[in-house]
């Protein structure tokens, strides 16, 4: 069997990465054209070879993250719902009508520093997805009775959730990790804020006033299109739309200042352990982000000296994975792992914090740190094969820098991360201090130090 | 791809094969289904779970020549992936890969199905894996699985069809690695593979992956027939009663005679897309029980079985069956223990929603197949269903996996014929089939709920108690009449339930 040498694989890699961009130099090799509108609403078009298809999205830069105000956590989200409840012009059943007539996939999701809306279909309807959309973003119109009524949806949602206790273990893990940021709740929001939803019918229509404006919002049309026949929907659909005037305070989180923990006494899932330091806002422009996508990547992945260590040698765990969540404000980087005995909780927490303190003073091998790049360039050329991935993907950056170019230059970036930026960013982000440690047993307490 | 060239010649005649190809020069992937018409339903009986883990060591395992972790860290670079995904009639392994490593990930590849390494160390981490699944996981993580999987477990009972392809407690349990290693001689030979290509691979490769596939085992693996299920005597019901369950999560269903392979198919598409759309707002039993009063997250029904619905939007490829059955689908509603603690004015019920929104889904049903549905709603819904379906095929993975499954169904591309056939479809061919395929007085019924909830539920539709919607005082306030006296009519609407059955969540796989 034929072996690389160590210099062998870096020279391949070297010349892999001259492929995957001989196209052009951007991780995303499609040109993205952007047009701002008079009102502020950026117009962002990719051409994609989908003949008949495309993918229309509308970014709306609101998430848990802007439900600053106590009482009312998880309207982001429940304004999702409500978007569906009909305008004038379309009613709930007009509007259900119209879009089945379209055969689009339509849908939306909240996360949380944002809600998406997207349609993919016959691009032949292009236009009459502007028509709706434009409409209900302007003109959303539902009665108080009606609104009531899909608190009971969202209840709904809650209940499947919680079914599992690793949602449960995601609720406590934010309420306990952050103090004053709204990243203390989830998407879905506090249960008795859920509860108490249908009573809040004049704060809905503050929120919307608020939010649903051109200037916190984006229109992004990936597929058989071209950027003119996109802005000119775009004007004609949406360039009436008023700008607002609210600009969010969010509270900022203070600096932890000592190792948390919270404990799940629940023996119906195999014994689980989430270990969470307090993480940067993601940057297009600061390595340090990128760095810690590296250090992840090298420390977690499958070809893990952990993971080989833990999952495949030892077997103690059943699953071991990290990775940093990409948001606008200091977020977290969550370590998890799924363990065949709770006895071994600790012996794991001190594998993983001896493997982080090791890169603090050693650094990587270079070579490795040569393939992670390889690793996180290929992992995302091989996603975006239709309009939606596409569309999705930039999206992504949107909402965190409003600029979709932001994928390439973090992706530009990732070239940059040198062994010192990674010694760097264990030193400064996985540290004790900073540290929120989760975990779910058959006992009484997680026994974790 | 000389080295590719050489050793082709040196291997010979290539033996004829199946296979589908999807040529696409311009991506820059390429995405190999290797599909073993092979799946649980070849598991031998106190070994269920067999195939599935069969196919986990060989994606989870190495080769004769490479460790898992040799191959992790070969792949790592190349961000390549593979898996593998078994049903109750097929196994496939999946890989995708950049057309840059095309040459480099190709020993990986085949020697993970040509030559896996079936170690001890392998074998446990995937047991256990798969033992914590069939023991844990599917019990505590999602009750709406947990009421679809126990659906299978009741309808197909005592059949092939019956185990989750994870198999139970005890069959996994006894499960050793000289089983696996028999397992796969037997059934992952050359004899029952399609291979499935797609993407900018080169006919160099194609056939070199041919070749090197023909040494797979020459047995004829005896893969046993798919059942054929008889329609229940009436509604037979298993309520699943679980500590801290939050709702009542319920799957209904009934042995459906047809498949993609028939024609009409198409026509009882229509029906079911207008009844209960996947994930969509437009079917009825979604608009009467999620958005007119706000029961639960959604409500759907289906012709065939639909993979991982809490995850999917639109139906993922490589689950053919010959064994169908139509289902409903109601995600968790409220049970009395919450609904108690949430609103004041309810505090004296003894009962939550789980009945009635069983009666509501079931009363619509019955309008429809009593009613057929009207030109406008055939129109719409044919409409949409001829734009819809395209989007079942959007990237690479899928057009190939949906392509090997036509040929499962004795198709050549079913998404394209489907919407030939949806073209000719005519008014009375849904109606027809409505009044054919649909019923709604023989069935089987999960529902897994709370242990505070399962008696008096059972109790309620043992006895086709009355079931009147419980609304906050918020949301009855509003409520047209219309909404009211449909509800009064649904509340006491007859199910000719037959046995209610409840049983300990422990006592389930076992």
């Amino acid at each position: 069997m034929f072996r690389y040498t160590p210099i062998l694989i870096i020279g391949l890699i070297s010349i892999m990465f001259t492929s995957l961009s001989a196209q052009d130099q951007k991780i995303l090799p499609y040109p993205i054209y952007q047009q701002k509108l008079a009102n502020d609403l950026n117009v962002v078009t990719i051409p994609f070879d989908s003949p008949g298809l495309a993918a229309f999205f509308i970014v709306v830069s609101v998430g848990s993250r802007n439900e600053i105000e106590e009482g009312v956590t998880g309207f982001a989200h429940f304004f999702e719902h409500m978007m569906f409840r009909g305008t004038d012009k379309y009613s709930r059943e007009e509007y259900n009508k119209v879009l089945k007539m379209t055969g689009a996939g339509a849908n939306a999701n909240t996360s949380l520093d944002r809600t998406i809306y997207h349609m993919t279909g016959n691009v032949d309807y292009l236009e009459k997805m502007f028509d709706l959309e434009a409409d209900r973003f302007m003109n959303l119109k539902y009665s108080e009775h009606d609104f009531k009524v899909e608190a009971g949806a969202v209840k709904g949602e809650y209940t499947k959730n919680f079914a599992s206790p690793y949602q449960q273990l995601y609720e406590n893990l934010l309420n306990t990790a952050f103090e004053s940021h709204t990243y203390k709740h989830t998407t879905m929001g506090f249960f008795k804020d859920i509860v108490d939803m249908p009573n809040q019918y004049e704060y809905s229509l503050k929120f919307f006033d608020r939010y649903y404006r051109p200037e916190y919002s984006t229109i992004v049309v990936v597929g058989d299109v071209t950027p003119e026949g996109v802005n000119e929907l775009a004007e004609k659909y949406f360039g009436a739309w008023q700008r607002g005037n609210y600009s969010l305070d969010i509270p900022v989180e203070p600096e932890q200042k000592g190792i948390k923990f919270f404990h799940l006494q629940n023996g119906s899932i195999p014994p689980y352990l989430s270990m969470n330091y307090k993480a940067p806002a993601f940057s297009d422009s600061k390595i340090d982000m990128p760095a810690i996508d590296v250090l992840n990547t090298i420390l977690f992945s499958q070809n893990s000296v952990l993971y080989k260590k833990l999952v495949v040698d030892e077997q103690k765990l059943r699953f071991l994975g990290g990775s940093a969540t990409d948001s606008r404000d200091p977020y977290l980087i969550s370590i998890d792992a799924s363990f065949v005995s709770k006895d071994d909780f600790q012996y794991v927490r001190n594998e993983i914090t001896k493997a982080i303190e090791d890169i603090k003073k050693n650094g990587v091998d270079p070579k490795l740190l040569q393939e992670t790049k390889s690793n996180l360039k290929y992992s995302y050329a091989m996603g975006i094969d239709n309009p939606s991935a596409i569309a999705n993907s930039v999206s992504h950056y949107i909402y965190l820098t409003g600029d979709p170019e932001s994928v390439n230059r973090l992706y530009a970036l990732y070239d940059e991360v040198t062994i010192e930026d990674v010694k760097m960013v264990a030193s400064k982000y996985f540290i004790e201090s900073g540290l929120t440690i989760g975990t779910i047993s058959a006992d009484e307490k997680g026994g974790v130090e | 791809m000389k080295a590719l060239i050489i050793s082709l010649i040196l291997t010979g005649i290539i033996m004829a094969q199946e296979v589908v190809e999807l040529k696409q020069p311009n991506s820059t992937k390429v995405v190999v289904k290797l599909m073993f018409k092979n799946g649980s339903i070849s598991d031998p009986v106190g070994k269920e779970g067999l195939t599935n883990l069969t196919a986990e060591l060989i994606t989870q395992g190495g080769t004769g020549e490479l460790s898992f972790s040799d191959i992790q860290n070969k792949i790592y670079p190349m961000a390549a992936g593979y898996y593998s995904s078994v049903d109750k009639e097929v196994t496939i392994f999946t890989f995708e890969f950049h057309k840059d490593w095309m040459e480099e990930f190709y020993p990986i590849l085949i020697g993970l199905i040509t030559n896996p390494s079936f170690n001890e160390p392998d074998f446990e981490r995937v047991k256990v894996n798969q033992q914590s699944y069939v023991d844990q996981v599917i019990r505590a993580s999602s009750d709406e699985e947990y009421s679809k999987k126990a659906l299978e477990d009741f309808l197909f009972r005592g059949t092939n069809y019956q185990s989750m392809v994870e198999g139970k407690s005890s069959s996994v349990n006894s499960i050793t690695l000289g089983d696996v290693k028999d397992h796969f001689k037997k059934f992952f030979t050359k004899n029952n593979l399609m291979i499935g290509i797609a993407g900018s691979y080169t006919d160099e490769y194609l056939n070199k992956l041919k070749s090197d596939l023909s040494k797979l085992s020459d047995v004829m693996p005896e893969i046993p027939a798919a059942p054929n299920v008889k329609i229940s005597d009436g509604i037979d019901i298993e309520i699943i009663a679980k500590d801290g369950a939050f709702g009542s999560a319920i799957f209904a269903g009934y042995p459906l005679p047809i498949t993609r392979s028939d024609d009409e198919f198409a026509a009882l598409m229509v029906a079911n897309s207008y009844l209960g759309e996947h994930r969509k707002s437009y079917g009825k039993l979604y608009q009467m029980i999620r958005e007119e009063r706000s029961m639960n997250y959604g409500d759907y029904s289906y012709i065939e079985w639909y993979n991982n619905g809490g995850g999917n939007m639109v139906p993922p490829s490589g689950v053919p069956r010959q064994s169908n059955y139509l289902s409903l689908w109601i995600r968790p509603v409220q049970i009395a223990k919450q609904l108690k603690a949430q609103y004041e004015e309810l505090k004296d019920i003894n009962i939550g929603h789980a009945h009635f929104a069983l009666r509501m889904a079931l009363r619509e049903m019955d309008k429809m197949i009593k009613n057929g549905i009207s030109t406008e709603d055939f129109e719409q819904t044919r409409a949409f269903l001829q734009s819809y379906i395209k989007l079942y095929v959007t990237s690479t993975n899928q057009q190939l996996g949906y392509l090997m499954d036509s040929k499962m169904y004795g198709r050549e591309n079913y998404i394209n014929e489907l919407g030939e056939l949806l073209s000719e479809l005519t008014l009375d061919n849904v109606n027809n089939a409505i009044k054919k395929y649909m019923q709604i007085n023989n069935m089987k019924i999960t529902i897994v709920t709370d242990v505070s909830e399962a008696e008096v539920l059972s109790n309620s539709l043992k006895n086709n108690l009355s079931s009147p919607m419980s609304y906050s005082n918020l949301v009855k306030a509003g409520l047209p009449p219309e909404i009211l006296k449909e509800d009064s009519e649904t509340e006491n609407f007859k199910l000719n339930v037959k046995k209610v059955t409840v049983i300990d969540s422990k006592d389930t796989f076992k």
